[in-house]
C-alpha cells in the first residue's frame, strides 16, 4: 500500500529553498495531513519512558501522526507499540491516558486483546467465521528502545535506531549520564499546552539561539533583578554557544561553553530553593546541584522530542494550525532527593516566565503567515552553511543552519514518501 | 569528578535535615488539604459571609489588573499552587505553578513588564466564584469555591473551570495558602499565564 493516497503533486523542493520557506508549509491543511505520514509515520517518534510503565500490564496512550497509540509492557516484560484502535469496528481500545490492565477489553463489542497486541477473544464466538485469531491482532508498530527512551515507527523499512539517532547519540548520552548510575525517569503527569500555531514552529524555535534576546527579554530582566544573569541573558553575538544541525533533521545547542560556572549558576531563586540547597550544603553533596537544572544541552530528535531544561518536550500537531506541547519532567532516581526537590520548581519557573513567550511568538508568526501576498519566511542568517563530511552543520547560536537542515531533510522526507504500514 | 561519585559514601542526608523537613512539611500540608476537601463536612454558615467577601474582593482585584493590591493580601509564608491534576502533592508531582512570597511578588513585577509578550497585550479576565463554603481553621479559616474565568486576549477566547481552596489567616484574612485546580490542565490549555 502506497505511504498515502494523495499523489505527490505538492513541488516541496520549491517549498522548501536554501535560504527560505514558503509560507504553506504551516498554514497548507493539505500538507499537514501529508505530514502526518510522510515524516510522522515515517520516521522513528519518541512514544515515551520505559519508566512510565515499570510493570507487565502498565500502558500508556499518546498519538503519532494524529493516529491513537498504546505503549504497553507485556507480560514478559517487553515494550509493545500498538494502533489503539479495534480490529473490529475501529473503536479505541484503551480510553485512559494511563493505567495497568491484564488485558484490554473493547467496550463496543468486548473484543479482547492482550498487553501485547493479540486478540484473545471474542464474545460469541460460534458466531464469528474467524479461525485465525492472528490477523485481527491490534496494529503493531515497529519499536525500540534507547536507554528507556522508546521510539517507534510505521515504516516499512527504517533505518535502526541507533542509525537513525546518529550523532545525537553523543548529546543523548550526554544528558542520560549526567544523572547518577545512568538512571533517568520521568514523571506522571505532563504539563500540556496549546497553541493556535503549525508544529514546525516550536521546531523552528528549539535551535534558535537568537529568539531569546528578544523574545524572552523579560525572563532576563527578571533574572537582574536578583543579580543573576541567565543563561538566555548573555550576548548571543559572542557566546562561545555552539549550535549543531545533525543529519536526520536533529539539533544541539550546546549552552555549556558560555557558562564555564555550571548551570546551578544562572538559576534564579525558585521558591524553597535555600533550605534545600543548605542540606545538600552540608551533606558536602553541593556539587550535585548543577544536577537540579537542565544539562543546558537542548537536544531536539526530529519529529517530535526535544530535550529542555530537565523536561521532555513533545511537540504533538493536532491541525495544521494548532498544536500541543507535553512537557514531561524528568527525575534524578539516583540522586539525593533534594535534587528531584528542587527540579519541580526548577522547571516551573521558565514554563512561567519564558514559555508564555515562546507561545506568543508562535500564534503571531502564524497570524502573520496568514496573509498570501507575502509568501516567504528568510532562513539566510548564517549562510552558507559549512558542512562535515556526514553533513553535519557546526556554528554559532545565532545560525539558522538548525532550521535549514530540518527543513531540507523534512522536503526529503515530503518529497519521497517512505511506504508505511502497521505489522 | 563524576556525578556518582560527588555523593559521599553514607549518603548526603540520611536523616532529613530540619531545613528540608520544613519544606516537605509545607508540602504534605498543601497535599493533604486538596486531598482531604471532598471528605469535609458541610461548611459553617456563619462563616460564609467573611469567607465570600475575602474570595470576591481577590476576584475583583484580579480582574482589574491590580496586582500589587493583590499582593499586599498574602502572608509572609504564602503559596499559591497550582497542580496539574487531583489528587496531587508538590513534592512528587509537576506542577503548572507552586509559588512563595518571593516568586508571587517576581510575578507581579513580570506583569507590569512591557516585554513579557505572554502577557502583552494583557489578558482581560472575568472570574465567578460560587459555591463558597468555608470551616474553622487555626488562626483562620478554610474555603473551598467553584471558579470560572473567561479570558480574552488577541481577540481569543478562553474559558476554564475550576475550584479554588483559600487558607485565610488573622483579622485581615490574609492569603496563607490557595490551590487552584483546573482540569482543563491535564488536556491542553493556551497560554495559561493569565492563571492566579
Amino acid at each position: 500500500m502506497p505511504a498515502d493516497f494523495d499523489p505527490p503533486t505538492i513541488d516541496f523542493e520549491q517549498l522548501v529553498q536554501p535560504h527560505r520557506v514558503h509560507r504553506r508549509l504551516y498554514t497548507d491543511p493539505q500538507i499537514f495531513g501529508l505530514e502526518m505520514t510522510r515524516v510522522f509515520a515515517a520516521s522513528w517518534c519518541y512514544v515515551g519512558h520505559e519508566s512510565e510503565i515499570p510493570e507487565p500490564g502498565d500502558y500508556r496512550t499518546t498519538t503519532l501522526g494524529l493516529r491513537p497509540v498504546l505503549m504497553t509492557r507485556g507480560r514478559d516484560g517487553g515494550i509493545n507499540v500498538l494502533l489503539n484502535r479495534c480490529a473490529h469496528r475501529g473503536t479505541v481500545v484503551a480510553g485512559e491516558e494511563r493505567g495497568c490492565a491484564k488485558r484490554f477489553v473493547c467496550p463496543y463489542h468486548g473484543w479482547t486483546y492482550s498487553p501485547d497486541g493479540r486478540l484473545v477473544a471474542i464474545p460469541f464466538p460460534a458466531d464469528h467465521p474467524a479461525q485465525d485469531y492472528s490477523t485481527l491482532s491490534l496494529g503493531r508498530l515497529e519499536a525500540a528502545s534507547y536507554r528507556g527512551f522508546v521510539f517507534a515507527t510505521l515504516n516499512a523499512d527504517p533505518e535502526p535506531l541507533d542509525c537513525w539517532l546518529g550523532e545525537a547519540r553523543e548529546a543523548l548520552d550526554t544528558i542520560i549520564d549526567r544523572h547518577p548510575g545512568g538512571e533517568i525517569a520521568v514523571m506522571g503527569s505532563p504539563q500540556l499546552l496549546e497553541f493556535a500555531g503549525n508544529w514546525k514552529l516550536s521546531w523552528d524555535n528549539a535551535a534558535d539561539g537568537l529568539h531569546a534576546t528578544f523574545a524572552h527579554h523579560s525572563y532576563n530582566t527578571l533574572g537582574e533583578t536578583v543579580d543573576v544573569e541567565t543563561v538566555l541573558a548573555r550576548d548571543p553575538g559572542s557566546t562561545p554557544m555552539v549550535s549543531k544541525a545533525l543529519r536526520n533533521g536533529h539539533m544541539v545547542v550546546d549552552q555549556r561553553p558560555g557558562i564555564p560556572q555550571g548551570p546551578w549558576a544562572t538559576m534564579r531563586d525558585v521558591p524553597f530553593r535555600e533550605p534545600l540547597e543548605s542540606t545538600l550544603a552540608d551533606a558536602g553533596a553541593a556539587e550535585l546541584l548543577d544536577l537540579a537544572t537542565g544539562s543546558m544541552l537542548n537536544l531536539s530528535l526530529f519529529p517530535n522530542l526535544i530535550f529542555v531544561g530537565n523536561q521532555l518536550l513533545v511537540v504533538e500537531p493536532v491541525a495544521v494550525d494548532r498544536t500541543r506541547l507535553q512537557l514531561w519532567l524528568t527525575s534524578a532516581p539516583g540522586a539525593p532527593p533534594e535534587i528531584d526537590l528542587l527540579r519541580l520548581r526548577v522547571d516551573e519557573d521558565f514554563v512561567n516566565f519564558g514559555t508564555p513567550d515562546d507561545l506568543d511568538m508562535f500564534e503571531r508568526v502564524q497570524r502573520g503567515l496568514s496573509i498570501p501576498e507575502m509568501e516567504w519566511i528568510d532562513m539566510s542568517r548564517g549562510l552558507p552553511d559549512d558542512s562535515t563530511a556526514d553533513g553535519s552543520v557546526y556554528g554559532p547560536i545565532t545560525s539558522e543552519a538548525p532550521q535549514r537542515r530540518y527543513l531540507a531533510h523534512y522536503a526529503e522526507l515530503m518529497t519521497t514518501p517512505a511506504k508505511t504500514r502497521a505489522l | 569528578m563524576t556525578v556518582a561519585a560527588a555523593i559521599p559514601p553514607e549518603g548526603p542526608s540520611p536523616e532529613a535535615s530540619s531545613d528540608q523537613a520544613a519544606v516537605l512539611a509545607r508540602y504534605d500540608e498543601l497535599g493533604e488539604l486538596l486531598a482531604g476537601m471532598d471528605d469535609r463536612p458541610p461548611a459553617d454558615p456563619e462563616l460564609w459571609g467573611p469567607a465570600s467577601a475575602a474570595l470576591l474582593h481577590e476576584a475583583r482585584l484580579l480582574d482589574a489588573g491590580r496586582f500589587e493590591d493583590w499582593l499586599c493580601g498574602w502572608t509572609d509564608d504564602a503559596v499559591l499552587w497550582v497542580p496539574l491534576s487531583s489528587p496531587a502533592h508538590p513534592g512528587t508531582d509537576q506542577s503548572l505553578l507552586l509559588d512563595d512570597r518571593r516568586r508571587l511578588a517576581e510575578r507581579v513585577e513580570w506583569r507590569r513588564d512591557p516585554s513579557a509578550w505572554g502577557q502583552q497585550p494583557p489578558s482581560r479576565t472575568v472570574r465567578i466564584v460560587g459555591g463558597v463554603e468555608a470551616w474553622p481553621a487555626p488562626g483562620g479559616l478554610v474555603t473551598r469555591s467553584t471558579l470560572l474565568i473567561d479570558e480574552h486576549r488577541h481577540g481569543r477566547r478562553q474559558q476554564l473551570a475550576g475550584c479554588q481552596i483559600h487558607e485565610l489567616v488573622g483579622d485581615g484574612l490574609r492569603r496563607r495558602t490557595k490551590i487552584l485546580v483546573v482540569p482543563a490542565l491535564g488536556t491542553g490549555v493556551r497560554n495559561p499565564s493569565f492563571l492566579l
